[in-house]
């Protein structure tokens, strides 16, 4: 177990340490400590820009799969249909595909609408992507209300929007939080077919690939790091909103 | 696949007040909405890039047609020049042993998780196992890739600490492939792992150790045949996705990284390398749906073998 902690974390610690090493070429021992590689990454400016562009890109597509996820699975949930089954397949499917797949059927059909190669592509195509996991997560939080409550409200006399606005929505918003934040780390880290799709509106991922396919610069390291505190940041939310919806599904079984 | 197969009781409350047959303006809307956006946005490309696939390029301008030139061309090359099936084989191979050596660093540690780590403890290394999926993926292969280098960390800590004929060569090769593939997959896993194990009930543990088995006889005829459906879905879901990916072939396996099948290129990073390069998107797309049968194949070759361990073991 400690072996395989230790493989985890690796790669993680390396680019941390080494993000404030002087050396272009990584060894040990060090060769000594600096800012250098925080202070280019700023003043050369393709990574901050695709930074940027991820940050623009990301929140629409996680709050983009949060609608689509909450209708969803708030209709899978309350109604019967026709194909009710079906409805559900066809929208967990995009994960079970290969995004390689997926970026190449994308950009055949983008391109023929003349679609392609701006932020929004990569907007629409991920917000396909990653409803998925909004949803499992928005469902499993529906899975947890007592049918009673809606059912009281209507006793009380609210219309069906009501209850769905008043009652179903906060119960669902810790759901909602937590699945918006998996979206948007799917999206944020999503790299082939924001490469097929993006054109020159490069993602971070894409703009990354690109500059280590090109060169060998520590300051992929400061990137990797920046990345790594703001991921720590979302990972402290998904502790406090996702963990406690898996964990009491889960936990019952347990004791 | 229709609404016939589940049959959940409704409350009768649930009906009355949704108006169940008739069409609420919620219902249309709540269906209607993530409908039309999965039909015209994912549904629509994937029909799409069957038919593409037999569309031409003339004048670097895409023009419909119905043609077979992109496979029948595709087809030549099958063992020639590209060699296509030499890639699929590579393919193939590396997916298949990244999914096994992946599950067997991920199973033994749910197992220390769950049975040996104290239970308040679960959560703390959940968490830790989990952080690295976090973090982006193209950065931690440039991570893998300054570790691993010939120069790199690794081999200049082995050579600092006194062992300087001890030198890793991994870079550019599958197996350097293999291990980014194999960190990206481990926190899925390890979770996937995680739930299937926890649920297992350990008064059944219990109850074989009393009536004498050994630990490893408990772990041979209790947990392992209970852990099953969630080695196979682990196990597939690696395959799958170590299949289809394109970054740790190019970034950590140089692209034509060595393996014992030799100096060849995953199809993946082919399919990705030579849209790069031609942008001729009809012939990418054939290629495309050539991937998605032998991994359509694969799938269904794993299924029946893993229906013949049923039969076997039962």
């Amino acid at each position: 177990m400690v072996v395989g902690y230790f493989f985890l974390v690796l790669p993680i610690a390396t680019m941390i340490v080494f993000s404030f090493q002087k050396g272009q070429f990584a060894s040990v021992p060090g060769q000594g400590w600096t800012f250098h590689w925080y202070v280019k990454l700023f003043e050369d400016g393709t990574l901050l820009e695709a930074l940027r562009n991820s940050l623009i890109v990301s929140p629409l597509a996680a709050t983009g799969a949060c609608v689509l996820g909450f209708l969803a699975a708030y209709s899978i949930h309350r109604f019967r249909f026709w194909g009710r089954g079906a409805f559900s397949v066809l929208l967990i499917l995009p994960v079970l595909i290969p995004p390689l797949i997926l970026g190449v059927a994308f950009l055949g059909l983008l391109s023929r609408i003349g679609l392609q190669g701006q932020l929004l592509s990569v907007i629409l195509t991920h917000m396909v992507i990653v409803t998925a996991p909004a949803m499992a997560v928005i469902q499993l939080r529906l899975g947890q209300m007592p049918s009673s409550l809606e059912e009281a409200a209507w006793d009380l006399g609210a219309t069906s929007f009501q209850s769905l606005y008043k009652i179903v929505l906060p119960f669902a918003l810790p759901g909602i939080a937590g699945g918006w934040l998996l979206a948007f780390t799917f999206s944020f880290d999503e790299f082939i077919v924001a490469w097929f799709v993006s054109g020159f509106e490069q993602t971070l991922p894409v703009a990354v690939y690109a500059y280590i396919v090109g060169s060998v610069d520590p300051s992929l390291n400061a990137v990797g790091s920046i990345v790594f505190a703001l991921s720590m940041l979302s990972l402290i939310g998904v502790e406090l909103l996702l963990f406690p919806i898996l964990l009491s599904q889960y936990g019952s079984s347990e004791e | 696949m229709v609404s016939a197969s589940d049959s959940r009781p409704i409350p009768a409350g649930v009906l009355e007040a949704a108006g169940d047959g008739g069409f609420s303006p919620i219902k249309v809307l709540g269906i209607g909405i993530p409908l039309v956006y999965s039909l015209t946005f994912f549904a629509a490309p994937l029909v799409f890039l069957v038919v593409l696939g037999f569309w031409l390029v003339e004048d670097f301008q895409v023009v419909p047609a119905f043609s077979l030139e992109n496979y029948l061309d595709i087809a030549q090359h099958m063992f020639a020049k590209s060699n296509y099936a030499l890639a699929i084989a590579q393919s193939l191979w590396v997916s298949l042993s990244t999914a096994f050596f992946a599950v067997l660093l991920c199973y033994p540690m749910v197992l220390a998780i769950v049975y040996v780590a104290p239970r308040s403890r679960h959560r703390l290394l959940l968490m830790l196992a989990v952080a690295p999926f976090w973090s982006s993926y193209v950065l931690r292969l440039f991570s893998w890739q300054i570790l691993l280098a010939n120069k790199g960390i690794i081999n200049s800590a082995l050579a600092w600490a006194g062992f300087e004929n001890l030198q890793i060569n991994l870079i550019y090769t599958q197996t350097a492939t293999r291990i980014g593939l194999i960190h990206y997959l481990a926190p899925i896993l390890i979770v996937v792992l995680y739930v299937t194990v926890a649920n297992i009930d350990r008064e059944l543990i219990q109850a074989a150790r009393d009536l004498g088995a050994t630990r490893w006889q408990a772990f041979r005829r209790v947990i392992l045949p209970m852990s099953r459906a969630g080695l196979l879905v682990s196990a597939s879901f690696a395959a799958i996705v170590s299949f289809g990916d394109v970054l740790a072939g190019s970034l950590l396996g140089g692209g034509v990284g060595n393996s014992v099948l030799g100096s060849v290129p995953l199809f993946s990073t082919m399919i990705m390398t030579e849209y790069a390069s031609s942008t001729n998107l009809p012939r990418t797309s054939a290629l495309a749906m050539i991937l998605v049968l032998v991994m359509v194949l694969m799938l269904a070759g794993g299924a029946a073998l893993a229906e013949r361990g049923k039969v076997d073991a039962g």
